[in-house]
């Protein structure tokens, strides 16, 4: 399984291109997440969140998160996440995770669990700026 | 021996800064270590229940046994996404 984490302080851009995905032809689905910085939490506005990680650490988790998905689902052909540091205006992109796989199921599946398991495991923090 | 611990979002700001060095028994448990820091940073032993502890870059318990040299990390849940 081919595996992108890249953690960064750039806005994420559809202009990147989606990070070493191109799928084999043997792939049918690719899911392709974006979680987007909302401009209200618990009900009140907020201007932007600054996120604060441990970098070593955030990425040795990623890819422990990773090595799960290839054994839930071996049909995975690559996975990729990239997460935003720093500051992130409401509405931009913080995370973005891209999975290749033969089917749609795993490629949902794998991604879903990605995601879930990375808001138990991975040193990412944030901090509401009103 | 000593072990460098490391503080991580808020738990930076109830330390008063990103890292101390503790000084410990050989063969002390984390459990020993968050006892001793507990006593000098009663703050952080309100949120105990909640902590996550890391060395180096993998998740341990309170019964691991430190090494000289090693790094923890302590902070609250993480909330990436």
């Amino acid at each position: 399984m081919r595996r992108t984490i890249l953690l960064t302080r750039d806005p994420i851009s559809e202009l990147w291109g989606m990070p070493d995905v191109a799928p084999s032809t043997a792939m049918g689905a690719i899911v392709n997440f974006h979680g987007v910085v909302r401009a209200t939490e618990a009900g009140e506005p907020i201007v932007a969140i600054e996120y604060e990680a441990h970098e070593p650490m955030a990425v040795h988790q990623f890819g422990l998160l990773m090595n799960r998905v290839e054994q839930n689902w071996p049909q995975v052909e690559s996975v990729s996440v990239v997460h935003r540091l720093g500051r992130v205006e409401a509405g931009e992109v913080s995370v973005w995770v891209v999975v290749v796989a033969p089917h749609r199921a795993e490629a949902f599946a794998a991604c879903q669990f990605l995601i879930d398991e990375m808001k138990q495991t991975v040193p990412i923090w944030k901090r509401i700026l009103r | 021996m000593r072990v460098r611990v490391l503080f991580w979002s808020y738990f930076r700001d109830l330390a008063g800064g990103d890292e101390i060095m503790e000084v410990l028994s050989p063969g002390a448990t984390i459990a020993q270590l968050l006892e001793q820091l507990h006593r000098r940073i009663p703050r952080l032993a309100a949120l105990q229940k909640s902590t996550l502890i890391a060395v180096g870059m993998d998740y341990q318990d309170k019964d691991y046994v430190l090494k000289d040299g090693d790094e923890v990390s302590l902070f609250p849940p993480v909330q990436g996404g």
